[in-house]
């Protein structure tokens, strides 16, 4: 095993991929103001273990080979390569987490290790993968570092073996192997309420959580008739058409959430790389005043309407299609980054108020879990500020977190009351420092 | 476990304040836990400044090396006119416009905009130098370059305001386009014949005052609607 080692360096270094078609608008917007960085931390039961944490990480790395990339420019696209420089080494946690990649700083690394306290973090650039396969890899590197403390762990529920090579499977760009419809039609959204804010010092980053039962907001939910993830959209569209009202503007404009949707329970594939879309439920109230519980329902019959295998695939072939049009093809990266830099903002940033992501809930084995409190996940700064908001739920504790570059705290305390006068105990935790 | 007296929302025993609505924390049977870690860690990570500095010298040797070029091919290729003046006028103008505002990010507008018209005063003197063009320079090109310099500067100042509105941005700028030959037309007269006949830019300050009204006036339209409304409702 150690004489091939050198020899398979060797081979691996040379690998490259090209990238899926949302990492190639995550790479070609990434930018000082813009950070396309997410993050998943695991709250231990004891204070972590940096040189345990770093050799869990040192084995777990060579599993996950799509996470151990630096992207490059190449001449018409973007691409992704091997890293063998040294690390990704674990690093002290700092209060302005999610900070922008630079292709050309830190060795290129893509993936990054924090500890604080009993907080472990993984950061990720979404260009080499969406939460999906972050999970997999905090999972993973959990059961490894729960095993350098001593304590035996199965490779089951989601937990990959570290001591098997990596599968091809995984690298699968899953959008190419299912664009095989005829692609839809492109069409523009409208403009959306910008929920933008006062922006903070470069470069900042306020992070608020909030935590509460996951069995009090299933049963809250229930009364509304609608799921968890349906409730909270709709609690964070209504706070944000109150908050639009207050406001007092000339023309009341649409409120729509981008939520992303992990296409893999539609479409198998044993993919690590970025395998979702985005859908964009959306309330008018230029059409008039909406209740919650119009709002609940809207939600809830919107999502339950158009996240349908056809449509999903169709619009993913669109997507692709984009990628494989010839004058697409032969344009220079150089050029092209702009125009995907604008296509992001028509379709991706000015139709929405802000984003909603709920990765569902974090498995792990049996035996991992009475060392894990509960699961945080953060998106990084959006393209203005503005907040975004994520939510995981681990055992009984979902957290949901709102973080961004603005000053002003509204969404977010509007948000938490209106769950605690909906009758559920919420708890907060904030980076803000007055 | 302390609770914000206006959210209703528990707090970790760490915080002073409400992170959501800033109320301070005050139970004088409990104080602050200052012992235990905070659920955040307080130090920043600092961000290494952008590498700018890279770009301005690329920018900035690129134009010294077809300045340095051009001169020396000056000496021979038509070596009785000093054509090499033009280009290297126009790198002296482009390092003023392009180099210098990434070198500084925040030069504030009145530097910048007596900067750029320092830049074109520059070049267009060095032209002048070529054509021995002395006269024509001081009595026509600095008074255009001036008065074009103080239009934009008025220009930027209202783009400022009102950038959020494409409408008035193209009102603007049309309408200082009209104003700025307005002035040309002034400027060439006084130079000719002493005296002041405006005509072609008459025309053109016309067609520019036509353009902005409907402008104007569809800008308008929502703030009118609003004060019908306001004073005839029933
Ligand atoms: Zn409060």
């Amino acid at each position: 095993m150690a004489g091939k080692q050198p020899e398979e360096k060797e081979k691996r270094q040379k690998e490259w991929y090209r990238l899926d078609n949302a990492a190639v608008v995550y790479s070609a917007i990434q930018k000082e103001r813009y950070s396309a960085v997410y993050r998943f931390s695991a709250v231990m039961d004891q204070p972590v273990d940096p040189a345990a944490l770093q050799r869990a990480v040192d084995k777990t790395m060579p599993r996950f080979p799509g996470f151990r990339v630096r992207i490059k420019q190449g001449v018409f696209w973007y691409y992704s390569e091997f890293n063998d420089a040294p690390g990704p080494f674990v690093q002290k946690d700092i209060s302005n987490c999610c900070q922008p990649v630079r292709f050309d700083q830190d060795d290129g690394w893509l993936v990054r290790f924090f500890y604080y306290e009993r907080r472990i973090s993984l950061e990720v650039f979404h260009a080499i993968s969406d939460g999906a396969g972050a999970m997999t890899l905090l999972r993973t590197l959990l059961a490894v570092y729960l095993r350098e403390l001593g304590y035996q762990i199965p490779n089951t529920c989601g937990v990959l073996d570290v001591d098997k090579p990596p599968r091809p499977e995984e690298l699968e760009d899953a959008y190419a192997r299912y664009a095989t419809v005829k692609a839809r039609r492109f069409t523009t959204l409208k403009k959306a309420y910008p929920n933008a804010g006062t922006a903070e010092p470069f470069y900042t980053l306020n992070v608020t959580m909030g935590f509460c039962s996951v069995r009090q907001l299933k049963e809250k939910a229930r009364e509304h008739g609608a799921s968890i993830t349906e409730y909270l959209t709709a609690v964070l569209l209504k706070v944000l058409v109150d908050q639009q009202r207050r406001e007092r503007p000339k023309k009341e404009l649409p409120v729509a959430l981008a939520i992303p949707i992990n296409l893999r329970p539609w479409f198998p594939t044993e993919s690590l790389r970025n395998f979702i879309l985005t859908v964009r439920p959306c309330i008018d109230p230029g059409l008039g005043e909406y209740t919650f519980e119009e709002i609940v329902s809207q939600v809830h019959h919107y999502l339950r309407l158009n996240i349908n295998r056809q449509q999903m695939q169709a619009e993913l072939a669109g997507n692709v299609k984009f990628a494989r049009n010839k004058l697409v093809q032969i344009t220079p990266v150089v050029l092209k980054n702009p125009g995907v830099a604008f296509g992001y903002w028509m379709a991706g940033v000015r139709p929405f108020s802000g984003t909603y992501t709920n990765p569902g809930p974090f498995e792990v084995p049996e035996e991992m879990r009475p060392h894990i409190r509960r699961m945080e996940v953060i998106l990084g700064q959006a393209t203005m500020p503005r907040v975004h908001c994520a939510s995981i739920s681990y055992g009984d504790v979902m957290e949901i977190t709102f973080a961004g570059t603005q000053k002003e705290s509204d969404t977010e305390r509007d948000f938490f009351r209106f769950l605690v006068r909906d009758g559920i105990h919420v708890k907060v935790e904030s980076n803000r420092t007055q | 476990m302390p609770y914000c007296v206006h959210c209703g929302v528990e707090l970790d025993g760490t915080a002073t304040f409400c992170p959501l609505c800033r109320t301070e924390v005050i139970d004088p049977g409990r104080p602050p836990d200052t012992q235990s870690p905070k659920p955040f860690p307080d130090e920043r990570g600092e961000v290494p400044p952008i590498p700018k500095g890279a770009v301005a010298a690329v920018i900035t040797a690129m134009l010294a090396c077809v300045a340095v070029g051009c001169g020396l091919l000056n000496l021979f290729l038509k070596p009785g006119r000093t054509w090499s003046l033009y280009v290297i006028g126009a790198t002296i103008m482009l390092w003023l416009w392009i180099v210098l505002p990434i070198l500084f990010k925040r030069i504030p507008l009145l530097v910048r905009s007596l900067i750029n018209v320092a830049a074109v005063a520059l070049y267009v003197y060095l032209m002048s130098v070529e054509l021995n063009g002395r006269a024509w320079y001081l009595g026509l090109a600095v008074p255009i370059i001036l008065w074009g310099g103080a239009v934009w500067l008025l220009l930027s100042l209202m783009l400022r305001v009102y950038h959020r509105s494409v409408i008035s941005s193209a009102a603007i700028l049309i309408g200082s386009l009209g104003v700025f030959l307005l002035g040309v037309e002034f400027f060439i007269d006084r130079w000719l014949t002493g005296g002041w006949d405006p005509s072609w830019s008459l025309v053109v300050l016309t067609i520019c005052v036509c353009t902005v009204i409907p402008l104007v006036i569809i800008r308008r339209i929502p703030a009118f609607r609003e004060e019908v409304r306001r004073r005839f409702h029933t």
